[in-house]
């Protein structure tokens, strides 16, 4: 009874906080001045016509290699809890023999999985370009792993190439950004490579190679955290 | 003109949505929920799409592959997950969708 | 009322309904998805408060040439703060799904009822 008593206090003081952040809020007619000159430097400097995977990727990378390291600690954290060594908690669910899948989803799933793998490496290599990048590409592939884990149970994720595979996408990352560093302005900076014409799929520098890494890395480490919920 | 039935039809894939969320609360047992869950959604995605696609026609060959993909994997997965549902209840719990009730009302009857 | 007020709202509600549902379910499955959707909820408010009048996205194409991106572009900033908002949220919602397989096969319950001698 207090705790609905207390919950309910709660709910009502942040709704009237929010509600005077509503009635206050007037849209914007101009863009601030940091906007502004991100909208107008990145397709300049950089060559990517996508502005937002131009601040992602140079310069605001740094905030994404803090990323990657907080995914990879988040991997490594659910291999802790669900990893190998736990004991089967309910012999009624042992799971000694899979249970097969029925042949609808197999079917669907033998027509899906190359159009989904597809489209990630296209939302991958495209990221420069129209809406897409490392991290949306890699959510795709780990979606793509799951299609194939729902529809053949007998099918294992290689852990330990993953695993291989994920640290290598790691450590070029930052060897691209070092790059950057002893052959253009700083830190990550993408103008290592050339810059091409704008617009076209082999331009902006070093933004599609950081892409390809980052959405290796980060479908590599999603693969790896629903193999670990699966057994 | 076109903007008119553009929006009616968005408005009326809402509603669907809304239904099918509405579907899902009530309903007492997991194949209903299921049931609502999956038919209701379907028609609501396609019928907003098509409303879109009214509204600006050039869009339409996208909005049409998308569609497509939508009748391709939202029917395979609710097929998976009422598998699921079936499997796992036929192994742990005895639940009322399964004939179970006829073997309640013989035994009250006795 | 514009659109960005109707957006900024929308995501105002979903974080409440989020905290009822983290503040009153026994369930935690249901407490998990209370925190799911109020993370959705702060993403839609981050990119909201971005919005400038009759903005478009800020990608150069056809439909936004490079002369005229800087008077009718959105903000650019928020969305990028929200692409990392989204991956993080993802990263605890797995760590505490992860959890709520733990508890459950501690106690083969889940309610958190069952954990409230723990607490001290």
């Amino acid at each position: 009874m207090m705790r609905r008593a207390a919950a309910a206090v709660l709910l009502l003081a942040l709704g009237a906080i929010f509600a005077t952040v509503a009635l206050d809020f007037r849209e914007r007619t101009a863009l601030p001045p940091l906007a502004e000159a991100y909208v107008e430097m990145v397709p300049r400097e950089l060559g990517a016509p996508n502005v937002i995977t131009g601040i992602l990727l140079s310069y605001r990378a740094f905030d994404t290699i803090g990323e990657v390291a907080v995914l990879f600690m988040v991997a490594a954290g659910i291999g802790l809890l669900l990893g190998p060594g736990r004991k089967p908690e309910d012999p009624a669910l042992d799971e000694s023999e899979p249970e097969p899948s029925t042949e609808i989803v197999r079917n669907g799933a033998d027509i899906m999985v190359p159009l989904i793998a597809l489209f990630a490496v296209y939302i991958v290599l495209h990221g420069h370009l129209g809406p897409g990048g490392g991290f949306q590409g890699g959510a795709v592939v780990a979606s793509c792993v799951l299609l194939m884990l729902l529809a053949r149970p007998d099918y294992r994720v290689r852990l330990a190439q993953l695993s291989v595979a994920e640290s290598l996408a790691g450590v070029f990352i930052v060897l691209a950004g070092m790059a950057g560093l002893v052959f253009a302005g700083g830190f990550l900076d993408s103008r290592v490579l050339p810059l091409g014409e704008f617009g076209t799929l082999f331009s902006a520098g070093a933004i599609p190679v950081l892409s390809v890494l980052l959405g290796t890395k980060v479908g590599c480490e999603l693969s790896v955290i629903i193999e670990r919920f699966r057994a | 003109m076109t903007d008119l039935i553009g929006s009616i039809t968005v408005l009326i894939g809402a509603v669907f949505l809304f239904s099918a969320g509405l579907g899902m609360f009530r309903m007492p047992d997991a194949m209903s929920r299921i049931h609502a869950g999956t038919k209701a959604t379907t028609l609501g995605n396609t019928l907003v799409l098509v409303g879109i696609a009214i509204y600006q026609p050039t869009w339409s060959l996208k909005l049409l592959v998308i569609i497509y993909f939508v009748l391709m994997t939202n029917p395979i997965s609710s097929h998976a997950l009422a598998h699921a549902a079936y499997t796992l209840r036929g192994r742990l719990v005895p639940s009322r969708a399964f004939g179970e009730d006829d073997a309640r009302d013989q035994n009250d009857s006795q | 009322m514009t659109i960005s007020h109707a957006v900024l709202t929308t995501g105002l509600l979903l974080m409440l309904i989020g905290i009822w549902g983290i503040l009153t379910q026994r369930n935690i499955l249901r407490i998990i998805i209370g925190f799911a959707l109020m993370g959705t909820g702060s993403h839609i408010v981050i990119v909201a408060v971005g919005y400038v009048a009759n903005g478009t996205a800020p990608i150069i194409d056809d439909a936004l040439p490079l002369s005229e991106a800087a008077a009718r572009a959105v903000d650019p900033v928020p969305s990028a703060l929200a692409v990392t908002a989204i991956v993080i949220g993802l990263a605890v919602t797995a760590v505490m799904l992860a959890f709520a397989i733990r508890l459950y096969g501690a106690k083969k319950t889940l309610s958190i009822d069952a954990f409230a001698d723990s607490k001290w």
